[in-house]
């Protein structure tokens, strides 16, 4: 009997391993500019853009597939993928569990979200109702800072939150500014970035298991290249068109 | 895109909007929507066939197997059925995976690697298993199966005890053998009284399709809140608000079409079993 | 530490969560009941317009996934935020997890038990209303006081069976509706526990022994309403109630 299931657990691996040396990274497919599924149904955005380009110089095949953002750190650990380009920012916190590449994007200022004829008093925010999306860093940050006398709410996705706010449900959202810009554009008037900008984490990482110090080094040096020859530079111009202060990388 | 086929004329006589609509509704993203219920689907048909499987065997093993199966059978049918489904659902295909990723360790790891993942888990990288979306599919339906598999249990080992006894004591007068008596008589009479409890176990395993995209599976319920979900970036297409309740209202009465379609086929086949059967026709309801 | 020392720990973290899956039940509950009664009276209902609707009503929830529903209802409670919550300043209160996912449920759970009233109506004995009419009872008197105490006694078993589904789809709330703070039931809790070690076992275990206990507690219970609904009738006409009888399907 024991012998049996042996047989059938290494036949699972066999035809596994047959896949493998193709490596698989998760993004949400949902989260604009960064990634997203567009019209035509395909992934596509700046993480996605990135991580193509950075196989390719890498010289490994990757193909991104798609995991909801609270389960994606769990999925990598459990190894139903080998990298994570989801706008995940590098923490300390994330770091306890994960690795990161060099970062591939700059430090994203986080910004607050409000309809655009709320008033609120940013230096003593009371009595409000905020919104973040699940295991974000934003998400720690309210839940650190501005838990008392306020009232927290979580969100699985990000167009969760964005619609909980235009109906009115919620006071203010807290969420990375490089993806308020074409929020703000596209509400027609209807909702604007407000308050301070509030610097949380160390830039954009790629997610890796710790044990992948291989291909995280691979990974690193084609980011590298691609921020010595203005690729990078690029494709944030391209997905950023609001972001002010490049060059970021290209020296 | 697909209306770009259309001849002028015809586009012509449709109007501009409702193009440009036809167009929407037939964009990439869409299509991907409309060709994800082919998981759907997969997962309730082979769900309930696995579900029937396990329900006529733990049936069997409840009312007939040695005393320590008939324990487990027992213990199964009312575990299952005071959990949630969706716990169920979700348990089940990352217990298998973490049982087969241990199993596997004991072939792959060596003491250093073991040590090097100590208190985490897999026990060590090389032990590490994933599982296609495929296999998640396949998972997902077998999770289906032995959920549902305990009510098909519960429905067969009453419809056996339904069945008339003055049925199987005629067998019996015909000098039939006990597994003739089973076979012919007792189980093909069984389907009768068993039919509109499978029919509602069926109903349930339809419904229960809806969990799939929790076990990140991109199926009919994933794609339309993709779709639905408010879009603000032009790069990603059309710039809309939330549409999301035009979405599940599509769901609903995609599922209750299912059930409808469902009702019919049961009923059908409900009145085809019951040719010639006075009593049985007494007591279907 | 011991096994047995994590396990408790695990009983004692998870018991907080237990407490909204048994309040969402609950709550649920008693406005289930009571719609369900003038819904299966509807379904029973000469009059074609409340017939039509009572049926299309019972028909569309038990037709389509209550997972689904739960968005669809959420995202339709959420589209008349401001233009009709806000202004009656009910806003806070309507869409709260709190009280949103019991109403939900009870749209739910009344169109499950007004099919099992519905059934169990129209297998009242026809003799003990007629009875009852020739006394010269009027039509309300004589529904509550004959058709009334035979239906309840008819459809109790498959409603004590209702009400322990109806308990476990509470399990699916927060896999919906934005969760406030640290209000989590069970299944959002062990969710977020094990995807902090991957203790499956452990996790979902106890979150399902939690179910477990819970549903036999609402079977006891019921049992015990049913033998006291039943304690006039000779002891071998009682139906019998078993766990295994009352899950049964059909």
């Amino acid at each position: 009997m024991n012998r049996l299931i042996l047989a059938a657990a290494a036949l699972a691996a066999l035809t596994l391993g047959a896949q493998a040396q193709s490596y698989k990274i998760a993004t949400e497919g949902s989260y604009p500019p960064y990634n997203f599924t567009d019209d035509s149904g395909k992934l596509g955005g700046y993480d996605v853009d990135v991580g193509t380009e950075m196989c390719k110089r890498a010289g490994v095949e990757c193909s991104f597939i798609v995991n909801d953002w609270d389960s994606i750190i769990p999925n990598l650990l459990a190894g139903n993928y080998d990298a994570i380009m989801d706008d995940m920012s590098i923490t300390d916190e994330r770091k306890k569990t994960i690795a990161f590449t060099d970062p591939y994007f700059p430090p994203d200022p986080s910004t607050f979200l409000t309809l655009a004829d709320k008033k609120v008093d940013y230096a003593n925010i009371k009595g409000m109702k905020l919104g973040a999306q699940k295991a974000t860093i934003q998400a720690n940050y309210l839940e650190s800072n501005l838990k008392d006398g306020n009232t927290i709410l979580t969100y699985d996705t990000q167009d969760q939150e964005m619609a909980d706010l235009n109906a009115g449900n919620l006071d203010i959202i807290f969420l990375d500014g490089s993806v308020v810009g074409e929020a703000v554009s596209a509400s027609g008037g209807k909702l604007k970035a407000d308050g301070p900008e509030i610097l949380i984490g160390d830039g954009v990482g790629v997610g890796m298991r710790q044990t992948d110090t291989e291909l995280t080094k691979k990974f690193n040096t084609a980011l590298q290249s691609m921020k010595d020859d203005g690729t990078l530079d690029g494709l944030i111009t391209k997905y950023f068109p609001d972001k002010k202060g490049g060059p970021f990388y290209k020296k | 895109m697909l209306v770009d086929i259309l001849p002028q004329g015809l586009k012509d006589f449709l109007g501009q909007d409702l193009v440009f609509w036809l167009g929407y509704i037939s964009n990439g993203k869409h299509l991907n929507w409309y060709a994800s219920v082919q998981y759907t689907l997969a997962a309730m048909v082979l769900g309930a066939a696995i579900a029937l499987v396990v329900g006529l065997v733990a049936a069997a093993a409840r009312s007939n197997g040695p005393l320590p199966l008939r324990w487990f059978a027992a213990a199964y049918i009312n575990i299952v059925r005071g959990v949630p489904d969706v716990l169920f659902f979700l348990f089940f295909p990352l217990a298998f995976e973490q049982a087969v990723e241990w199993v596997y360790s004991f072939q792959v790891c060596t003491p250093e690697t073991l040590a090097l993942n100590a208190g985490r888990w897999p026990p060590c990288d090389a032990a590490n298993i994933s599982f296609s979306s495929f296999g998640y599919l396949i998972l997902a339906s077998v999770s289906l199966g032995l959920v549902y598999g305990a009510f098909v249990a519960s429905v067969i080992a009453g419809a056996l005890r339904a069945v008339p006894a003055g049925q199987l004591e005629a067998a019996r007068a015909y000098g039939m053998t006990r597994m003739q008596v089973l076979r012919r008589v007792h189980i093909r009479q069984m389907w009768v009284y068993a039919l509109p409890g499978i029919a509602n176990v069926w109903m349930s395993i339809v419904k229960a399709t809806s969990l799939l995209s929790l076990l990140q599976i991109l199926d009919f319920v994933a794609w339309a809140q993709r779709l639905g979900a408010a879009n603000f970036s032009r790069a990603a297409g059309l710039v809309h608000d939330d549409w999301r309740w035009r979405y599940y209202f599509v769901l609903l009465v995609f599922y209750i079409l299912v059930t409808f379609v469902s009702e019919k086929i049961f009923g059908a086949i409900g009145r085809r079993l019951r040719r010639g059967m006075p009593l049985a026709e007494q007591n279907a309801t | 530490m011991t096994a047995l020392d994590v396990l408790i720990g695990e009983v004692v973290r998870m018991a907080p969560a237990a407490l909204f899956n048994i309040y969402f039940a609950v709550a649920a509950i008693p406005a289930g009941f009571g719609f369900a009664i003038l819904l299966a009276l509807g379904k029973n209902s000469p009059n074609q317009i409340v017939n039509r609707l009572s049926r299309a009503y019972i028909y569309f929830f038990r037709g389509s996934p209550f997972f689904i529903q739960l968005f669809a209802f959420y995202s339709l409670v959420l589209a008349f935020n401001l233009s009709t919550w806000k202004p009656l300043g009910i806003d806070g209160f309507v869409l709260h997890p709190l009280f949103l996912g019991p109403a939900i449920l009870a749209l739910n759970t009344t169109a499950y038990t007004a099919e099992i009233f519905y059934g169990a109506l129209i297998t009242v004995p026809r003799g003990e209303v007629e009875a009852a009419r020739a006394y010269g009872m009027s039509r309300r008197q004589r529904f509550w006081s004959v058709t009334w105490p035979n239906l309840i006694r008819i459809a109790w078993p498959a409603y004590t069976n209702e009400v322990v589904f109806l308990f476990q789809a509470t399990a699916l709330v927060y896999f919906t509706l934005p969760v406030i703070g640290d209000q989590r039931d069970l299944m959002n809790l062990a969710e977020v526990l094990f995807q902090r070690d991957y203790n499956v076992f452990l996790h979902f275990g106890v979150a399902a022994g939690y179910f477990l206990v819970i549903s036999f507690a609402i079977f006891y219970l019921f049992g015990l309403i049913y033998r006291r609904l039943m304690r006039h009738l000779p002891q071998e006409r009682r139906l019998k109630f078993s766990w295994r009888r009352v899950q049964g399907l059909s």
